[in-house]
Protein backbone atom coordinates (compact mmCIF):
# COMPACT_ATOMS: atom_id res chain seq x y z
CA UNK A 1 0.00 0.00 0.00
CA UNK A 2 2.75 2.18 1.04
CA UNK A 3 4.33 1.51 -2.50
CA UNK A 4 0.76 2.38 -4.21
CA UNK A 5 0.97 5.78 -2.57
CA UNK A 6 4.58 6.54 -3.38
CA UNK A 7 3.55 5.62 -7.07
CA UNK A 8 0.67 7.76 -6.80
CA UNK A 9 2.50 10.64 -5.78
CA UNK A 10 4.73 10.30 -8.62
CA UNK A 11 2.20 10.36 -11.11
CA UNK A 12 0.88 13.05 -9.46
CA UNK A 13 4.13 14.73 -9.49
CA UNK A 14 4.76 13.47 -13.29
CA UNK A 15 1.75 15.17 -14.71
CA UNK A 16 2.44 18.74 -12.40
CA UNK A 17 5.83 18.67 -14.29
CA UNK A 18 4.48 18.36 -17.38
CA UNK A 19 1.48 20.96 -16.80
CA UNK A 20 4.13 23.18 -16.00
CA UNK A 21 6.50 22.51 -19.21
CA UNK A 22 3.60 22.92 -21.02
CA UNK A 23 2.79 26.20 -19.31
CA UNK A 24 6.01 27.14 -19.36
CA UNK A 25 6.07 27.00 -23.49
CA UNK A 26 3.08 29.41 -23.56
CA UNK A 27 4.98 31.51 -22.10
CA UNK A 28 6.85 34.71 -23.61
CA UNK A 29 10.26 34.32 -21.68
CA UNK A 30 12.52 32.46 -24.00
CA UNK A 31 14.01 30.81 -21.57
CA UNK A 32 10.81 30.15 -19.91
CA UNK A 33 11.55 31.35 -17.15
CA UNK A 34 14.11 28.83 -16.11
CA UNK A 35 17.95 29.07 -15.42
CA UNK A 36 20.30 26.16 -16.88
CA UNK A 37 20.41 24.95 -13.04
CA UNK A 38 16.77 24.61 -12.42
CA UNK A 39 16.34 23.46 -15.91
CA UNK A 40 18.97 20.71 -14.72
CA UNK A 41 17.14 19.91 -11.96
CA UNK A 42 13.90 20.05 -13.33
CA UNK A 43 14.87 17.58 -15.84
CA UNK A 44 16.88 15.43 -13.06
CA UNK A 45 13.48 15.18 -11.45
CA UNK A 46 10.91 14.24 -14.30
CA UNK A 47 13.67 11.45 -15.95
CA UNK A 48 13.64 9.93 -12.26
CA UNK A 49 9.94 9.63 -12.22
CA UNK A 50 9.84 8.30 -15.90
CA UNK A 51 12.54 5.74 -14.60
CA UNK A 52 10.47 4.78 -11.41
CA UNK A 53 7.47 4.63 -13.79
CA UNK A 54 9.00 2.47 -16.57
CA UNK A 55 10.78 0.00 -14.88
CA UNK A 56 7.90 -0.79 -12.42
CA UNK A 57 5.28 -1.16 -15.58
CA UNK A 58 8.18 -3.29 -17.28
CA UNK A 59 9.48 -1.40 -19.94
CA UNK A 60 12.91 0.39 -20.79
CA UNK A 61 12.87 4.44 -19.80
CA UNK A 62 13.97 5.23 -23.26
CA UNK A 63 10.51 3.92 -24.90
CA UNK A 64 8.67 6.16 -21.77
CA UNK A 65 10.86 9.44 -22.06
CA UNK A 66 11.29 9.63 -26.11
CA UNK A 67 7.31 9.70 -26.93
CA UNK A 68 6.56 12.25 -23.80
CA UNK A 69 9.44 14.60 -24.32
CA UNK A 70 8.20 14.49 -28.17
CA UNK A 71 5.09 15.09 -27.45
CA UNK A 72 4.74 17.29 -24.94
CA UNK A 73 7.85 19.93 -25.38
CA UNK A 74 9.13 21.62 -28.49
CA UNK A 75 12.47 20.37 -27.94
CA UNK A 76 13.96 19.49 -31.85
CA UNK A 77 13.03 15.32 -32.39
CA UNK A 78 16.40 15.06 -33.52
CA UNK A 79 17.99 16.43 -30.34
CA UNK A 80 15.20 14.84 -27.91
CA UNK A 81 15.92 11.37 -30.02
CA UNK A 82 19.73 11.52 -29.61
CA UNK A 83 19.11 11.69 -26.01
CA UNK A 84 16.48 9.20 -25.88
CA UNK A 85 19.02 6.98 -27.13
CA UNK A 86 21.65 7.92 -25.00
CA UNK A 87 19.32 7.33 -21.88
CA UNK A 88 18.38 3.95 -23.09
CA UNK A 89 22.45 2.77 -23.94
CA UNK A 90 23.68 4.23 -20.79
CA UNK A 91 21.09 2.46 -18.65
CA UNK A 92 21.38 -1.33 -20.91
CA UNK A 93 25.17 -0.61 -20.67
CA UNK A 94 25.06 -0.41 -16.37
CA UNK A 95 22.56 -3.39 -16.40
CA UNK A 96 24.35 -5.49 -18.25
CA UNK A 97 27.33 -6.58 -15.75
CA UNK A 98 25.28 -8.41 -13.60
CA UNK A 99 23.22 -10.75 -16.67
CA UNK A 100 26.48 -11.23 -18.06
CA UNK A 101 28.36 -12.37 -14.69
CA UNK A 102 25.65 -14.78 -13.94
CA UNK A 103 25.71 -16.41 -17.60
CA UNK A 104 21.88 -15.57 -17.76
CA UNK A 105 22.75 -13.31 -20.87
CA UNK A 106 23.73 -15.45 -23.48
CA UNK A 107 26.72 -14.61 -25.14
CA UNK A 108 26.66 -16.88 -28.54
CA UNK A 109 22.46 -15.23 -28.96
CA UNK A 110 23.77 -11.61 -27.82
CA UNK A 111 26.79 -11.92 -30.69
CA UNK A 112 24.68 -13.79 -33.57
CA UNK A 113 21.40 -10.82 -32.82
CA UNK A 114 23.63 -8.23 -32.59
CA UNK A 115 25.09 -7.87 -36.57
CA UNK A 116 21.67 -7.08 -37.91
CA UNK A 117 20.50 -5.05 -35.02
CA UNK A 118 23.62 -3.04 -34.52
CA UNK A 119 23.85 -2.58 -38.58
CA UNK A 120 20.16 -1.60 -38.72
CA UNK A 121 20.15 0.60 -35.46
CA UNK A 122 22.99 3.05 -37.13
CA UNK A 123 20.86 2.67 -40.48
CA UNK A 124 17.74 3.51 -38.82
CA UNK A 125 20.44 6.63 -37.10
CA UNK A 126 21.56 7.89 -40.77
CA UNK A 127 18.11 7.77 -42.06
CA UNK A 128 16.75 9.72 -39.73
CA UNK A 129 18.90 12.26 -39.83
CA UNK A 130 18.52 12.41 -44.33
CA UNK A 131 14.80 12.68 -43.26
CA UNK A 132 15.57 15.47 -41.12
CA UNK A 133 18.11 17.24 -43.59
CA UNK A 134 16.08 16.56 -46.89
CA UNK A 135 12.65 17.55 -45.71
CA UNK A 136 13.37 19.81 -42.67
CA UNK A 137 9.87 20.62 -40.85
CA UNK A 138 7.69 17.95 -42.64
CA UNK A 139 10.37 15.36 -42.06
CA UNK A 140 9.67 15.98 -38.10
CA UNK A 141 6.07 15.89 -38.48
CA UNK A 142 6.42 12.81 -40.55
CA UNK A 143 8.62 11.19 -37.58
CA UNK A 144 6.24 12.03 -35.19
CA UNK A 145 3.40 11.02 -36.98
CA UNK A 146 5.07 7.21 -37.42
CA UNK A 147 6.23 7.66 -33.50
CA UNK A 148 2.94 8.31 -32.76
CA UNK A 149 1.66 4.91 -34.52
CA UNK A 150 4.50 2.98 -33.25
CA UNK A 151 3.40 4.01 -29.67
CA UNK A 152 0.24 3.35 -30.05
CA UNK A 153 1.54 -0.24 -31.48
CA UNK A 154 3.47 -0.58 -28.86
CA UNK A 155 0.94 0.13 -25.54
CA UNK A 156 -1.84 -2.22 -27.99
CA UNK A 157 1.47 -4.95 -27.74
CA UNK A 158 1.62 -4.61 -24.04
CA UNK A 159 -2.20 -4.86 -23.44
CA UNK A 160 -3.61 -7.54 -25.68
CA UNK A 161 0.65 -8.94 -26.59
CA UNK A 162 0.72 -12.58 -26.39
CA UNK A 163 1.60 -14.46 -22.78
CA UNK A 164 4.98 -14.89 -22.15
CA UNK A 165 6.67 -17.94 -21.60
CA UNK A 166 8.64 -18.54 -18.63
CA UNK A 167 10.39 -22.10 -20.32
CA UNK A 168 9.04 -22.38 -23.72
CA UNK A 169 9.00 -26.11 -25.37
CA UNK A 170 11.19 -26.28 -28.32
CA UNK A 171 10.32 -29.43 -30.15
CA UNK A 172 12.12 -28.83 -33.44
CA UNK A 173 15.86 -26.53 -34.12
CA UNK A 174 15.79 -25.34 -37.14
CA UNK A 175 19.54 -26.33 -39.08
CA UNK A 176 20.84 -22.68 -38.44
CA UNK A 177 20.32 -22.61 -34.81
CA UNK A 178 21.36 -26.40 -34.49
CA UNK A 179 24.86 -25.23 -36.79
CA UNK A 180 25.66 -22.18 -34.86
CA UNK A 181 25.07 -24.03 -31.68
CA UNK A 182 23.23 -21.20 -29.94
CA UNK A 183 22.44 -23.12 -26.98
CA UNK A 184 23.44 -22.73 -23.60
CA UNK A 185 22.81 -22.92 -20.46
CA UNK A 186 22.25 -21.26 -16.81
CA UNK A 187 21.74 -21.67 -13.16
CA UNK A 188 18.17 -20.59 -11.88
CA UNK A 189 18.51 -19.63 -8.34
CA UNK A 190 14.70 -20.22 -8.16
CA UNK A 191 14.71 -23.58 -9.20
CA UNK A 192 17.90 -24.69 -7.56
CA UNK A 193 19.28 -26.12 -10.82
CA UNK A 194 20.90 -25.88 -14.42
CA UNK A 195 18.13 -24.87 -17.26
CA UNK A 196 19.15 -26.40 -20.54
CA UNK A 197 17.43 -24.78 -23.02
CA UNK A 198 17.55 -24.71 -26.77
CA UNK A 199 16.68 -22.21 -29.65
CA UNK A 200 15.16 -21.90 -33.10
CA UNK A 201 14.17 -20.02 -35.74
CA UNK A 202 17.17 -18.02 -36.80
CA UNK A 203 16.63 -17.25 -40.15
CA UNK A 204 13.54 -15.56 -39.35
CA UNK A 205 14.96 -13.55 -35.72
CA UNK A 206 17.56 -12.06 -37.83
CA UNK A 207 14.98 -10.19 -39.97
CA UNK A 208 13.14 -9.34 -36.69
CA UNK A 209 16.37 -8.18 -35.51
CA UNK A 210 16.83 -5.70 -38.78
CA UNK A 211 13.24 -4.57 -38.21
CA UNK A 212 13.67 -3.75 -34.22
CA UNK A 213 17.45 -1.96 -34.75
CA UNK A 214 15.98 0.38 -37.56
CA UNK A 215 13.49 1.41 -35.64
CA UNK A 216 15.32 1.92 -32.58
CA UNK A 217 18.30 3.80 -34.26
CA UNK A 218 15.71 6.00 -36.24
CA UNK A 219 13.25 7.11 -33.40
CA UNK A 220 15.41 6.59 -30.84
CA UNK A 221 13.92 4.08 -28.73
CA UNK A 222 15.49 1.58 -26.73
CA UNK A 223 13.75 -2.20 -28.14
CA UNK A 224 13.02 -3.89 -25.22
CA UNK A 225 9.46 -4.03 -25.90
CA UNK A 226 10.44 -5.79 -29.36
CA UNK A 227 12.85 -7.59 -28.35
CA UNK A 228 11.90 -10.03 -25.71
CA UNK A 229 9.17 -10.99 -27.69
CA UNK A 230 11.84 -12.58 -30.70
CA UNK A 231 13.79 -14.40 -27.59
CA UNK A 232 11.07 -15.39 -26.08
CA UNK A 233 8.21 -15.98 -28.64
CA UNK A 234 10.11 -16.23 -31.81
CA UNK A 235 13.51 -17.95 -30.80
CA UNK A 236 11.88 -19.62 -27.49
CA UNK A 237 14.69 -18.68 -25.15
CA UNK A 238 13.15 -18.63 -21.55
CA UNK A 239 11.73 -15.78 -20.74
CA UNK A 240 15.11 -14.37 -18.21
CA UNK A 241 17.63 -14.96 -20.79
CA UNK A 242 15.23 -13.30 -23.14
CA UNK A 243 14.62 -10.35 -20.92
CA UNK A 244 18.79 -10.30 -20.07
CA UNK A 245 19.89 -10.76 -23.69
CA UNK A 246 17.74 -7.88 -24.67
CA UNK A 247 18.88 -5.82 -22.23
CA UNK A 248 22.65 -6.63 -23.23
CA UNK A 249 21.52 -5.66 -27.27
CA UNK A 250 19.85 -2.56 -26.34
CA UNK A 251 23.73 -1.50 -25.08
CA UNK A 252 25.16 -2.67 -27.97
CA UNK A 253 23.06 -1.42 -30.45
CA UNK A 254 22.01 1.98 -29.09
CA UNK A 255 25.59 2.29 -29.06
CA UNK A 256 26.04 1.85 -33.18
CA UNK A 257 23.56 4.42 -33.19
CA UNK A 258 24.12 7.11 -30.81
CA UNK A 259 27.70 7.92 -32.72
CA UNK A 260 25.80 9.57 -35.88
CA UNK A 261 24.15 11.33 -33.70
CA UNK A 262 26.83 12.68 -31.65
CA UNK A 263 29.03 13.33 -34.73
CA UNK A 264 25.38 15.56 -35.76
CA UNK A 265 25.81 17.81 -32.42
CA UNK A 266 22.82 16.37 -31.32
CA UNK A 267 23.90 15.94 -27.86
CA UNK A 268 23.95 18.70 -25.17
CA UNK A 269 25.14 17.67 -21.80
CA UNK A 270 22.80 20.10 -20.42
CA UNK A 271 19.82 18.28 -21.98
CA UNK A 272 21.32 14.80 -21.93
CA UNK A 273 23.08 15.03 -18.55
CA UNK A 274 20.37 15.02 -16.17
CA UNK A 275 18.20 12.42 -18.43
CA UNK A 276 20.85 10.20 -17.79
CA UNK A 277 21.62 10.37 -14.43
CA UNK A 278 17.56 10.80 -13.65
CA UNK A 279 16.84 7.60 -15.70
CA UNK A 280 19.22 5.45 -13.81
CA UNK A 281 18.34 6.90 -10.63
CA UNK A 282 14.59 6.44 -11.39
CA UNK A 283 15.12 2.44 -12.52
CA UNK A 284 17.27 1.73 -9.15
CA UNK A 285 14.72 2.89 -7.33
CA UNK A 286 11.63 1.52 -9.28
CA UNK A 287 13.38 -1.83 -9.03
CA UNK A 288 13.11 -1.43 -5.20
CA UNK A 289 9.55 0.09 -5.17
CA UNK A 290 8.18 -3.14 -7.03
CA UNK A 291 8.80 -4.97 -4.82
CA UNK A 292 5.90 -3.36 -2.81
CA UNK A 293 3.01 -2.57 -5.73
CA UNK A 294 0.57 -4.20 -7.95
CA UNK A 295 1.89 -4.63 -11.44
CA UNK A 296 -1.42 -4.97 -12.73
CA UNK A 297 -1.96 -1.23 -11.66
CA UNK A 298 1.61 0.27 -13.25
CA UNK A 299 0.85 -1.72 -16.42
CA UNK A 300 -2.15 0.25 -17.11
CA UNK A 301 -0.41 3.35 -16.34
CA UNK A 302 1.88 2.89 -18.56
CA UNK A 303 -0.42 2.31 -20.87
CA UNK A 304 -2.37 5.22 -20.28
CA UNK A 305 0.70 7.27 -21.22
CA UNK A 306 1.80 5.49 -24.11
CA UNK A 307 -1.85 5.95 -25.59
CA UNK A 308 -1.12 9.56 -24.23
CA UNK A 309 1.80 9.90 -25.53
CA UNK A 310 0.99 8.49 -28.94
CA UNK A 311 -2.17 10.61 -29.91
CA UNK A 312 -0.53 13.96 -28.66
CA UNK A 313 2.31 13.40 -31.22
CA UNK A 314 -0.42 11.77 -33.70
CA UNK A 315 -1.43 15.37 -32.99
CA UNK A 316 1.78 17.23 -33.68
CA UNK A 317 2.25 14.98 -36.62
CA UNK A 318 -1.06 15.84 -38.51
CA UNK A 319 -0.64 19.64 -37.38
CA UNK A 320 3.01 19.92 -38.95
CA UNK A 321 1.50 18.33 -42.01
CA UNK A 322 -1.16 21.00 -42.31
CA UNK A 323 -4.03 18.53 -42.02
CA UNK A 324 -5.18 19.78 -38.88
CA UNK B 1 17.68 -29.70 -15.86
CA UNK B 2 19.34 -31.66 -13.12
CA UNK B 3 23.20 -30.58 -13.17
CA UNK B 4 23.56 -29.07 -9.46
CA UNK B 5 26.45 -27.43 -10.71
CA UNK B 6 26.43 -23.99 -11.81
CA UNK B 7 28.11 -23.69 -15.49
CA UNK B 8 30.80 -21.43 -15.79
CA UNK B 9 29.81 -17.72 -17.54
CA UNK B 10 31.51 -17.26 -20.76
CA UNK B 11 35.32 -14.93 -20.55
CA UNK B 12 33.66 -12.90 -23.69
CA UNK B 13 30.36 -11.92 -21.50
CA UNK B 14 32.32 -11.31 -18.18
CA UNK B 15 34.97 -9.07 -19.99
CA UNK B 16 32.16 -6.93 -22.02
CA UNK B 17 29.94 -6.42 -18.87
CA UNK B 18 32.73 -5.16 -16.31
CA UNK B 19 34.46 -2.66 -19.43
CA UNK B 20 31.08 -1.39 -20.30
CA UNK B 21 30.21 -0.80 -16.55
CA UNK B 22 33.20 0.88 -15.66
CA UNK B 23 33.53 3.04 -18.22
CA UNK B 24 29.78 3.87 -18.27
CA UNK B 25 30.54 5.02 -14.47
CA UNK B 26 33.55 7.02 -15.34
CA UNK B 27 31.94 8.59 -18.02
CA UNK B 28 29.00 9.57 -15.77
CA UNK B 29 31.40 10.78 -13.21
CA UNK B 30 33.04 12.78 -15.62
CA UNK B 31 29.54 14.11 -17.13
CA UNK B 32 28.32 15.31 -13.57
CA UNK B 33 31.80 17.15 -12.52
CA UNK B 34 31.48 19.08 -16.23
CA UNK B 35 27.80 19.80 -15.76
CA UNK B 36 28.74 21.18 -12.42
CA UNK B 37 31.21 23.37 -14.27
CA UNK B 38 29.38 24.53 -16.94
CA UNK B 39 26.48 25.52 -14.43
CA UNK B 40 28.48 27.36 -12.05
CA UNK B 41 31.34 29.03 -14.43
CA UNK B 42 29.66 28.72 -18.19
CA UNK B 43 30.73 26.97 -21.39
CA UNK B 44 31.50 26.38 -24.82
CA UNK B 45 27.48 26.92 -25.46
CA UNK B 46 26.35 29.41 -23.72
CA UNK B 47 23.49 27.63 -21.53
CA UNK B 48 20.83 30.48 -21.56
CA UNK B 49 21.18 30.98 -25.43
CA UNK B 50 20.82 26.61 -25.07
CA UNK B 51 17.74 26.99 -22.92
CA UNK B 52 15.79 29.33 -25.11
CA UNK B 53 16.50 27.39 -28.37
CA UNK B 54 15.88 24.19 -27.09
CA UNK B 55 12.23 25.68 -25.70
CA UNK B 56 11.65 27.39 -29.21
CA UNK B 57 12.45 24.34 -30.78
CA UNK B 58 15.68 24.95 -32.57
CA UNK B 59 17.61 22.78 -34.65
CA UNK B 60 21.09 21.94 -34.28
CA UNK B 61 22.55 23.97 -37.02
CA UNK B 62 20.94 27.05 -34.96
CA UNK B 63 22.31 26.29 -32.22
CA UNK B 64 25.44 26.25 -32.44
CA UNK B 65 25.36 28.74 -34.74
CA UNK B 66 23.70 31.24 -32.41
CA UNK B 67 24.97 29.78 -29.07
CA UNK B 68 28.30 28.79 -29.85
CA UNK B 69 28.97 31.15 -32.36
CA UNK B 70 30.10 28.89 -35.29
CA UNK B 71 28.92 28.81 -38.77
CA UNK B 72 28.97 24.97 -38.65
CA UNK B 73 27.64 21.61 -36.77
CA UNK B 74 31.20 20.33 -35.03
CA UNK B 75 31.21 17.14 -36.57
CA UNK B 76 33.19 14.84 -34.61
CA UNK B 77 35.21 15.03 -31.46
CA UNK B 78 34.47 18.80 -30.54
CA UNK B 79 35.12 18.67 -27.03
CA UNK B 80 38.88 17.19 -27.42
CA UNK B 81 39.93 20.86 -28.49
CA UNK B 82 37.88 22.51 -25.95
CA UNK B 83 38.66 21.05 -22.52
CA UNK B 84 38.69 24.31 -20.45
CA UNK B 85 34.87 24.28 -20.67
CA UNK B 86 32.60 22.58 -18.57
CA UNK B 87 30.21 21.38 -21.26
CA UNK B 88 32.96 20.15 -23.02
CA UNK B 89 34.22 18.06 -19.75
CA UNK B 90 30.55 16.56 -19.93
CA UNK B 91 30.69 16.00 -23.45
CA UNK B 92 34.00 13.89 -23.19
CA UNK B 93 31.82 11.70 -20.15
CA UNK B 94 29.65 11.46 -22.28
CA UNK B 95 31.38 10.21 -24.74
CA UNK B 96 33.21 7.66 -22.50
CA UNK B 97 30.00 6.34 -21.16
CA UNK B 98 29.26 5.68 -25.25
CA UNK B 99 32.42 4.21 -25.87
CA UNK B 100 32.07 1.58 -23.02
CA UNK B 101 30.12 -0.77 -25.71
CA UNK B 102 32.88 -0.27 -28.18
CA UNK B 103 35.73 -1.38 -25.86
CA UNK B 104 33.58 -3.94 -24.14
CA UNK B 105 33.60 -5.63 -27.72
CA UNK B 106 36.95 -5.52 -28.72
CA UNK B 107 37.41 -7.30 -25.20
CA UNK B 108 34.73 -9.39 -25.59
CA UNK B 109 36.57 -10.14 -29.38
CA UNK B 110 39.88 -11.16 -27.91
CA UNK B 111 37.70 -13.13 -25.08
CA UNK B 112 36.04 -15.11 -27.80
CA UNK B 113 39.48 -15.66 -29.77
CA UNK B 114 41.03 -16.66 -26.64
CA UNK B 115 38.40 -19.36 -26.33
CA UNK B 116 38.49 -20.67 -29.65
CA UNK B 117 35.28 -20.09 -30.90
CA UNK B 118 35.80 -18.45 -33.88
CA UNK B 119 32.56 -18.17 -35.47
CA UNK B 120 30.92 -16.15 -32.69
CA UNK B 121 34.56 -14.48 -32.48
CA UNK B 122 33.83 -13.07 -36.26
CA UNK B 123 30.35 -11.91 -34.94
CA UNK B 124 31.74 -9.80 -32.61
CA UNK B 125 34.43 -8.65 -34.47
CA UNK B 126 31.91 -7.33 -37.29
CA UNK B 127 30.06 -5.63 -34.62
CA UNK B 128 33.12 -4.09 -32.92
CA UNK B 129 34.21 -2.61 -36.51
CA UNK B 130 30.70 -1.49 -37.09
CA UNK B 131 30.92 0.58 -33.50
CA UNK B 132 34.28 1.61 -34.27
CA UNK B 133 33.60 3.17 -37.21
CA UNK B 134 30.79 5.22 -36.06
CA UNK B 135 32.45 6.05 -32.90
CA UNK B 136 35.58 7.56 -35.23
CA UNK B 137 32.62 9.55 -37.24
CA UNK B 138 33.35 7.48 -40.68
CA UNK B 139 30.11 7.04 -40.57
CA UNK B 140 28.01 10.22 -39.75
CA UNK B 141 25.52 12.48 -40.38
CA UNK B 142 26.35 15.80 -42.38
CA UNK B 143 23.95 18.94 -41.78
Amino acid sequence: MQGSSLVGKAILLVLLLLACTGTALAAEDATMGMSPPVFFLVFLLVCIIIGIVAVLGGVGGGVVFTPLMMGFTDIDTFIIRATGLFVAMAGALVAARPFLRRGLANVRLLFFAAVPYATFAVIGALLAGYVKETMGATGDALVKLSLGVLVIFIALLILFGGKRVEYPEVKNVDSLSERLGLAMAYWEESLGGVVDYKVTRSPVAILLFCGVGLISGMFGLGAGWAMVPVFNLVMLAPLKVAAACSKVLIGIGDTAAIWPYIMGGGIFPLFAVPCMIGLIVGTLIGAKIMLRVKAGFVRYLIIAIMFGSGLKLLQSGLTGLGYL
Amino acid sequence: MGREEAPKPPLAGVVYGEIAYWMVIVGMVIAIAGSFIYLTSGGYVDSECLLAHLWAGADVHTIWEECAGIDEVPHGHWYLGMLGYGDAIAMLGIAIACLAAVVGMWGSVAAMFKEKEMLFAVFALVVAVILTLAAMGVITLKH
